[in-house]
């Protein structure tokens, strides 16, 4: 297995969205921008950032599925902006961090937290960095795939953390199914001179969910909402410590990432090294599929967390670590028949059957006593349901109700 | 709207569900079958009959779902009511039983999965009282002269050697209900739902215990009969039942181990036969509150304890009330006017709000 590479498209579509609010654009329509040059940023606690993924013309801003987005016509020609390799031995933890923002380096697994917030910590106070390599979801390599051709890479990076951080320990997860990757990353992390454990996860979903990756790895059990900097841990992703990579060895922002293609109507399985931008109908033409959306349905992300695509403009964001071409399902519905799959699978200890009770009784107050907060929106539940009762869309509904009730309450 | 996840389990379906418990229900009949031939067969047959034609016309008429038949369900209930039952009812105590347990069971609480209550035992007990002389009768339990194959036959050595007729009650001994002839065939039918997680290792493993437990530690229980069978029918089969039993593991240990005491208790106080069948419903009422009471600790929070010994002792002390109520009942023959009561109830809650929500998945 190898990383393919797909041809650029001509237009690009660079999602303004972010972990909360949208960016501003800092370049003019019509403007022609350079690959790398920053095109949009937010300033305040969540500040992000997003450059240009290839050289060409701003066209502006486009609407896509009620999300804004900054098209860019590419020109091909690649002009790059010069880029300056970061000294990276020279720098002070204020330094890395505003590096890690200028970058635009957020979480690759899918909720986009901004990294320089996540690894703005008080000075030796980690105890654990654990590195998650466990893959968020069935179907996905991409992380895989990752740790096996870009080892040394990875290694480089770990070596600046470690040096930044200063973590206790430095913890790799993998799961069982990829073992046999622990023993080379085990001799390369020892080429770099970094110490650190492998500690090999079962194969169950949700393993990678950072709560339960957090147990598994060191033991402790945290409550959904506290922050694990806070007990003494960070987790990132394989994906987030890549992106890093061509940051901090290349100078290079984020603007590209691995995805994998896959799917049970996929023709073409593999990992692909695409442009943050770059349509999701680009790429099904270029791995010989269509847009279809009679016959199947197109996931961006995972298949358990993963959204269906509405529109073959919708672009590859920072988050999105899969394209998925499944059948179009045909769930039958039936009454829930108390079997309680859906509270043993619930990683969150839930029971995920009183949330479409009570959300269907508008009783916001057993919702809360039901714990519909600490629900990770994992979708286990709903995909071990014999009855096909639409949890995730009770859940969903709940819980926007609960958010309108707080703010209500606040006002 | 298209939510997540976006796949899920394919051999994971409701029909899958029941298909499995069919095939954990087939030692059992077949055992049935050997010993009671066509006689066996004629009742599982007819009851499955009825029950799907009751399910049919009034899951259509009332609930207008003309499909459900389908699910399989209506065929589980009516081949474990039949296991309750004696070789020799009459077919059309046979057939009502098997209508009162689609119907009143399971029908009017709004199909599959909203019932309260086992259906299979609900209509046992709507037999016990429409028809009370006739399954009560020892008539109808006095079969041996109609046995096809003799338990001897397996054991053709030493008949009345001890091992010997140990062997027998385990493997093969007719007596009773069509579902009680063979621990081995029943305990066969239990771990292949184990194995297939149609059910959890919980109530039965609780139930069990407690239950032995208390005839092994209580003096008074000596020399009282019981039916290790019948107990087993109940515990794998009937205490398991999804809808009708807690859906959290603590809940399924303390329901499990309740219905062991409570059957202990109306053994103790001399309730025949039905112990098993009362002791089940009885929980079955409880079983919404044993889930609410027993939760599973949220990730990363803590119990409060306190609160929680406080629910499950309060939990407890009404279990309790119930079923000195019922002792009391059976005591001066009242048990019947509880079925009448029950139907009042139910076609009074269909009438007003269950037919509002029948569209609805919980
Ligand atoms: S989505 Fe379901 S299984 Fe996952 S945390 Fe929420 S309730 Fe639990
Ligand atoms: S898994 Fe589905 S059918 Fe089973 S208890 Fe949960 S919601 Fe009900």
């Amino acid at each position: 297995m190898e990383i393919g590479v797909l041809p650029d498209p001509a237009l690009l579509y660079l999602p303004l969205a972010t972990y909360q609010g949208d960016m501003d654009v800092v370049v003019d329509a019509g403007q022609s921008v350079t690959m790398y040059q920053l095109v949009a940023a937010s300033s305040g606690t969540f500040a992000a950032t997003i450059h240009a993924p290839v050289s060409g013309e701003v066209l502006g801003v486009t609407e896509i599925a009620a999300e804004r987005y900054l098209t860019i016509k590419n020109d091909f020609c690649y002009t790059e902006k010069a880029l300056t390799v970061p000294d990276t031995a020279a720098w002070t933890s204020e330094d890395f961090l505003q590096y890690l923002l200028y970058a635009g380096i957020e979480g690759s697994g899918g909720a986009r937290f901004p990294t320089h917030l996540k690894y703005r910590v008080a000075p030796s106070t980690i105890k654990t960095f654990i590195i998650n390599g466990a893959e968020c979801e069935p179907y996905l390599s991409a992380d895989y795939i990752l740790m096996k051709t870009a080892g040394a890479k990875l290694m480089a990076v770990l070596q600046i953390i470690q040096r930044m951080l200063m973590p206790d320990e430095i913890v790799l997860a993998i799961e069982q199914q990829h073992k046999e990757l622990a023993v080379p990353l085990a001799q390369m992390a020892k080429q770099f001179g970094l110490d650190i454990a492998l500690k090999i996860l079962p194969n169950t979903y949700p393993q990678g969910g950072e709560l339960q990756l957090i147990k598994s790895v060191t033991g402790i059990e945290i409550a959904k909402g506290s922050i694990p900097a806070h007990h003494g841990m960070i987790v990132s992703n394989v994906g987030t410590l890549w992106a890093m990579a061509g940051a901090f060895l290349e100078g290079k922002p984020y603007t590209e990432r691995i995805i994998t293609v896959s799917g049970n109507r996929s023709r073409t399985l593999g990992n692909y090294r695409v442009k943050i931008g770059t349509p999701l109908g680009h790429i099904l033409r270029e791995t010989q599929h269509e847009w279809n959306q009679q016959a199947q349905t197109v996931i961006l992300g995972g298949p358990m967390m993963g959204r269906a695509a509405v529109s073959p403009l919708q672009p590859i964001h920072k988050g999105v670590g899969g394209l998925l071409l499944l059948e179009n399902a045909d769930p039958q519905q039936m009454n829930c028949i108390a079997c309680g799959y859906c509270v043993d699978a619930c990683p969150q200890h839930l029971m995920p059957l009183e949330f479409v009770r009570h959300n269907q009784e508008e009783d916001l107050h057993q919702l809360k006593a039901f714990h519909l907060e600490d629900c990770i929106a994992c979708g286990a539940c709903a995909y071990v349901c014999p009855s096909d009762v639409p949890l995730m869309y009770h859940i969903q509904v709940g819980k926007e109700k609960l958010r309108q009730e707080r703010s209500d309450t606040s006002v | 709207m298209r939510l997540h996840p976006h796949i899920t389990q394919r051999y994971n379906t409701v029909q899958f569900v029941m298909l499995d418990v069919l095939l954990a229900l087939l030692p059992i009949m077949c055992i049935a079958w050997l010993a009671y031939g066509e006689l066996a067969l004629n009742i599982f047959a007819t009851a499955v009959g009825a029950a799907i034609v009751t399910e049919f016309l009034f899951s259509g008429i009332l609930l207008k779902r003309w499909r459900s038949v389908f699910d399989g369900s209506a065929i589980v209930t009516a081949i474990l009511l039949a296991c309750t039952l004696s070789p020799l009812t009459p077919w059309y105590v046979v057939a009502f039983g098997a209508f009162a347990a689609i119907l009143f069971g399971k029908i009017v609480w709004g199909g599959l999965g909203k019932n309260r209550f086992n259906p299979a035992l609900v209509g046992r007990e709507f037999m016990a009282v429409f028809f009370s002389s006739i399954m009560l009768s020892p008539h109808i339990w006095t079969t041996n002269g109609l046995v096809q194959t003799a338990t001897s036959t397996f054991f053709p050595m030493a008949a009345d050697a001890y091992s010997e007729v140990y062997l027998q009650s385990l493997v093969y001994k007719t007596g009773g209900a069509l579902g009680e002839y063979s621990i081995v065939a029943l305990s066969l039918g239990g771990f292949y739902l184990l194995l297939r997680n149609r059910i959890s290792w919980h109530i039965p493993l609780a139930l069990l215990t407690v239950f032995i437990a208390l005839f092994w530690l209580v003096p008074a229980a000596g020399g009282r009969q019981f039916s290790l069978a019948g107990v087993l029918l109940g515990t794998l089969f009937m205490a398991t039942d999804m809808p009708s039993s807690p859906t959290t593991a603590r809940g399924k240990v303390y329901y499990g181990g309740m219905i062991g005491l409570v059957a202990f208790l109306f053994i103790l106080g001399n309730v025949r036969f039905e112990y098993m069948s009362y002791a089940i419903l009885l929980l079955n009422g409880f079983s919404d509150r044993i889930s609410y009471t027993f939760q599973p600790r949220v990730w990363g929070r803590s119990t409060d304890w306190k609160q929680q010994v406080e629910k499950i002792f309060v939990l407890t002390l009404s279990i309790f009330a119930v079923t000195l109520a019922v002792l009391s009942l059976y005591y001066y023959n009242l048990t019947a006017y509880v079925v009448y009561l029950y139907i009042l109830y139910i076609i009074f809650k269909f009438n007003f709000s269950l037919h509002k929500k029948v569209n609805n998945p919980v």
